[in-house]
């Protein structure tokens, strides 16, 4: 039996309905992961590479092609408990501790919390802040918040994850703990993993292909192959050829 | 315009008018009724508190309902809705109501056999008769301004000639000066002016031709058919409520001080005043609750006075002639 | 230490403030007596002491009721009203009429058609929905959209986004809404038990005493009435603080918001709209007819539109009431200026001199929960019947709501666009002129929206109780004329014009703030 995609998407397209003028978000949009690979897209702001995750999540819905999440349509993968997701910043409760947090999934998808109580704190050991399961998300720092959204987004054990930028908010030194982090523990999960980012140098140190997404309308323009092998160092980041390829990113983001 | 009754308002009459024939009085449970007073608690309604303290109503196989009475609680309407059985009114607006929207209400007695509304002036300042008002500041609760206009009028006098303001229930003003007088109770104020160091004088509407009676007991003409004997029960009761009352004004204020008169913002001796001053105003050679034929004809002539025109038999006396 | 520093001195200029008040009290400065010192007052409400514990146990009672009842509606309809917009459109009528309602106009008509504590606790009660349903429904709405795009993305539904992030996350903004609704629901119970006749309650202690003469209770009463509102603010006060810290998102929503739901086509628009007007005329009939009052003394919105154009008395009774329409409107509009431009000076001093504000809050707050019923007699000495005293009284209950709103505004100005002109060497005055004024634009309209129906209720009190003229004054000789109709006339009169007004300032502001590009304070 053939293992279906982790995430496929056949001819996508996209509109949305402005002030009198109708825009197209994306148009024929046709991609496909690998189970257990690791894709990141990357592109201008206004893009359309987070509209992609919205429709591959089923928050949104597709005005042409099709959409498959590990074979089936986005909102029946997230009832099952396929998908993960970890937002842009953290979009913690924050009237909820770190354990209550990770637990939203298992709630929404009415899995019972007692039983599944060892697998969130293995999730929470997991992302390294073991001894601040009761603290509150005021109370930790912006690195500690978004692994608690990592936490959250693997608690589930999905086959697919999604993130939207996860590190945005974060600090450059920071950003680059959190990359060697989630590096490890996708490689731990062997999920498919779907990153949505802004950072040429954290698309080409994590992925194993770095889509390259253009505005107006939003449509991929190259799928680059990142042949570095895992697990990848932190001296990766100074490697010339890593240099070599992240030119050759920003050379197709600029229309080059 | 048609008057309708509430269902378990109707209900009820029914059920207390079936039951009552069958039974000798004695041998019945105390039979609810209710009344809606006028006022807050004051010594207005010492006859009544008394009849309770003492037993009257319960002798008489009543089981007394009292409802106190406020600015914005309008007793006809209590009875109206049929939350109450009977109601203490003033008459003006009970015939003013009849006359002119067809309320279907009978006057069963009355308390005040001389209105104890007046002017009340201080004697730095004395307002004597009517005529003194002119061209002075007069204070009137608004519901009483029908009133007011009815003497002025009586007395030859134009109401566009006295300033009236809106009165607040507070005698302030009068003692400060800032109005000339006020229309108050007559059997209270003066007291309460007293107590501020002020000397006060007054004098009745009645005494200048405004001959009405007030706290009038007024039914609607569904209780009257349905709960007449009831209704001559509570007159008896009541009547013997004052008449005890009367033997010693003085004597039964203090014995309600945590009782009916708890906390209601007022001093035992200032009902004791008021006791005292209201006992000429109710006491009647006919009985308390009297309404001769003369009386009803001077308080429908003076009601004529200013276009309220009542009649006869908008008065029913035969549950009195029944005591 | 800076924070420190301005609680001492607001301390101490309290502190001065109570000592005026003493000297003019003792040296009976104002009206002859009629404001006495604040130990006078202390010492006749130790007098008074065993008064009472009755009656503020039964304003407690009445007032807890009807804020809880008054909660649990709003709280009910504001999550409905979040998650069907549709509803909300339908109700709208129906909440501006309560948000508008003046409460002397509608005390009398609960008195008839209710018994019992009914009347106090409905007052309350109205005086609570309106603010705790807008805080639930602003709550909801501007829920943290990531937390609810994470509940949806695991196949959530509409039900586990209002259990697991919007009910909670409202918590704050309807904390908030308490605590302005708990001092209404106290002020509401007070007013009907001045007028429902009860045994017990302060309104009840407030009207006995009236008759005294006696100032010192008067105040001793009001300030009971205040410190029992003041506690109540100063409890959820204090609760959403606590709440507050562990609520407010940790990090900034950079989330688009969603776009506008897709503009409704003419015909639903305008059976909505329609809907919207004809939803209060039916829950009025609805209620009459549950209260089985009799059609005499309760009227049908039918017996009203009888009484005024159609049965044989409607000739008078519209001279009448158009009589007392021309003698009230004029000054309710010079009064809401007034209460309004007060406001402002208010809002923009407390920028320029924020310790003398401060200092001078306290005082304002107390004219707040003061009952007007108790206060109104005594402005009369030192303000006289005319038109002073109205624009006074109006004042008094317009200009706190207002100024609140307006400070807040002032408050939200961008520190940044603040200090732009002052980077040129501006004046403190030329930055508030071209900066603070202009960005508090959207405040001024939803302070004029709170001030419209107050305003009303400000010269109906006054002409009840001091200078006996239009529609306060109506309302009251009609209770003694025992005419029905007019009762209803008054409060349906008093309470669609309220609405109107507000509806003007509404139409104003929406074409005001789009001329400039700014959108509508909530």
């Amino acid at each position: 039996m053939q293992v279906p995609d982790g995430i496929a998407l056949d001819g996508v397209g996209k509109t949305f309905a402005g002030r009198g003028k109708v825009v197209e978000a994306l148009r024929d949009v046709t991609l496909s992961c690998p189970s257990g690979s690791f894709t990141a897209i990357i592109g201008p702001s206004g893009c359309g590479k987070s509209t992609v995750m919205r429709i591959a999540l089923g928050l949104e819905s597709a005005d042409a092609g099709q959409v498959r999440i590990a074979g089936a349509p986005p909102l029946a993968a997230a009832r099952d408990g396929v998908t993960g997701v970890a937002f842009q910043d953290a979009a913690l409760l924050p009237w909820r501790t770190v354990r209550r947090n990770v637990e939203v999934p298992l709630e929404v998808l009415r899995q019972p919390l007692r039983a599944n109580a060892a697998k969130v704190q293995a999730m929470i050991e997991l992302v390294g802040l073991k001894g601040y399961e009761n603290a509150l998300p005021g109370e930790l720092s912006g690195g500690m918040r978004q692994r608690v959204a990592i936490a959250r987004a693997l608690v589930t054990h999905p086959k697919v994850l999604f993130m939207d930028e996860p590190f945005g908010a974060l600090d450059q030194i920071l950003r680059r703990q959190m990359n060697l982090e989630l590096q490890r523990i996708w490689a731990e999960t062997g999920s498919t993993a779907f990153l949505v980012t802004h950072g040429i140098d954290e698309a080409v140190f994590l992925a194993d292909r770095v889509v390259v997404m253009h505005a107006n309308p939003g449509r991929i323009v190259e799928v680059i192959d990142i042949p570095f092998a895992r697990p990848r160092a932190p001296e990766l980041f100074s490697d010339p050829a890593f240099h070599a390829v992240c030119d050759h990113i920003a050379k197709v983001l600029h229309g080059g | 315009m048609t008057l309708r009754l509430t269902r378990r308002g109707f209900l009820g009459t029914a059920a207390a008018a079936a039951a009552n024939p069958l039974l000798p009085r004695s041998a019945l449970a105390a039979t609810p009724l209710t009344m809606q007073a006028a006022w807050i608690n004051d010594a207005e309604f010492a006859g009544y508190f008394l009849a309770m303290d003492e037993g009257y109503y319960a002798a008489e196989g009543l089981d007394l309902g009292y409802l106190s009475g406020g600015p914005d609680v309008i007793p006809e309407s209590t009875i109206i809705a049929g939350r109450a059985d009977l109601a203490l009114t003033t008459p003006d607006t009970t015939i003013k109501a009849i006359a002119e929207q067809g309320a279907p209400f009978k006057i069963i007695g009355a308390q005040y056999q001389k209105n104890p509304i007046g002017i009340v002036s201080l004697v730095s300042n004395p307002i004597a008769e009517p005529r003194d008002l002119i061209g002075k500041t007069l204070a009137v609760p608004p519901v009483n301004v029908i009133s007011v206009n009815a003497m002025l009028k009586l007395n030859g006098i134009d109401p566009s000639q006295v300033n009236i303001v809106p009165y607040a229930y507070d005698p302030t003003p009068l003692i400060k000066g800032e109005i000339d007088a006020s229309l108050d109770f007559t059997t209270n104020v003066p007291y309460t002016i007293g107590q501020q160091g002020v000397e006060a004088t007054s004098f009745l509407l009645y005494d200048f031709g405004f001959t009405i009676y007030n706290d009038t007991v007024v039914v609607t003409e569904e209780v009257l058919a349905e709960k007449r004997d009831l209704l001559i029960a509570w007159l008896r009761a009541s009547r013997k409520g004052w008449e005890e009352n009367f033997k010693d004004p003085a004597a039964w204020p203090p014995k309600w001080a945590d009782s009916h008169f708890k906390g209601t913002g007022r001093t035992i001796d200032n009902e004791v005043f008021f006791n005292t001053a209201q006992q000429p105003l109710i006491e009647s050679p006919s009985g308390i609750f009297a309404m001769t034929g003369e009386d009803i004809e001077k308080n429908l002539s003076a009601l004529g006075e200013v276009g309220i025109v009542g009649s006869h038999d908008m008065f029913d006396t035969s549950l009195l002639d029944a005591l | 230490m800076a924070a420190e520093a301005s609680r001492w001195s607001g301390l101490r200029n309290a502190a001065i403030l109570l000592l005026l008040w003493e000297i003019v009290g003792r040296l009976d400065l104002v009206a002859g007596g009629a404001l006495p010192g604040l130990t006078e007052i202390l010492h006749r409400l130790w007098i008074d002491r065993a008064d009472y514990p009755l009656h503020i146990w039964a304003t407690l009672y009445a007032s807890g009721l009807g804020f809880v009842i008054g909660n649990l509606v709003g709280i009910a309809a504001g999550v409905i009203f979040a998650l069907f917009p549709a509803a909300l459109r339908v109700f709208r009528g129906v909440n501006i009429a309560v948000f508008a309602l003046p409460p002397i106009a509608i005390a009398p008509i609960l008195v008839l058609t209710l018994s019992g504590m009914a009347p106090r606790v409905t007052l309350a009660a109205m005086g609570v929905y309106f603010v705790t349903m807008t805080a639930t429904v602003i709550g909801i709405t501007q829920a943290d959209s990531r937390a609810r795009d994470l509940i949806r993305a695991y196949g959530g539904g509409r039900w586990d986004v209002l259990r697991l992030v919007q009910l909670r996350g409202a918590v704050p903004a309807i904390l908030a809404g308490l605590r302005v609704a708990a001092p209404n629901a106290v002020l509401g119970a007070i007013l009907a038990e001045f007028g429902g006749g009860g045994r017990w309650g302060l309104g009840t202690y407030l009207l006995g005493s009236l008759g005294r003469g006696e100032p010192d209770r008067l105040w001793g009463i009001g300030l009971v009435a205040t410190v029992i509102a003041g506690l109540s603010y100063a409890g959820f006060a204090l609760l959403s603080r606590r709440m507050l810290g562990a609520s407010r998102a940790v990090t900034l929503n950079a989330a688009v918001p969603e776009a506008a739901p897709a503009k409704l086509s003419p015909v639903p628009r305008l059976l909505l709209g329609l809907a919207a007007i004809a939803m209060p005329f039916l829950l009025w009939w609805g209620f009459i007819r549950l209260t089985g009052v009799p059609d005499l003394i309760s009227k049908t919105p039918w017996g009203v539109i009888d009484y005024l154009f159609l049965g044989r008395s409607a000739e008078s009774a519209q001279a009448r009431l158009l009589a007392a329409l021309a003698e009230t409107l004029p000054i309710t509009f010079v009064g809401m200026l007034a209460g309004l431009g007060f406001a402002f000076l208010l809002a923009i001093s407390s920028r320029l001199f924020p310790r003398a504000i401060a200092a001078f809050m306290p005082v304002a707050l107390i004219t707040q929960t003061m009952p007007l019923v108790a206060l109104t007699p005594l402005l009369v000495l030192i303000l006289g019947r005319g038109t002073t005293l109205t624009l006074w009284v109006t004042i008094s209950v317009t200009f706190f709501p207002a100024f609140v709103t307006l400070a807040q505004g002032l408050a939200l100005v961008p520190r940044s666009a603040e200090e732009l002109p002052r980077a040129y060497g501006a004046s403190r005055w030329t930055e508030i002129r071209m900066v603070t004024i202009p960005a508090s634009l959207p405040y001024l309209f939803a302070a004029t929206r709170l001030t419209v129906p107050r305003a009303l209720l400000g010269v109906m009190i006054a002409e009840w109780l001091a200078t006996g003229k239009g529609l306060g004054n109506l309302l009251n000789q009609s209770r003694g004329f025992l005419d029905y109709g007019m009762i209803w006339s008054v409060a349906a009169v008093s309470v669609a014009l309220s609405v109107l007004f507000y509806q003007i300032v509404v139409v104003i502001e929406r074409r005001v703030l789009r001329r400039v590009g700014m959108s509508s304070a909530e």
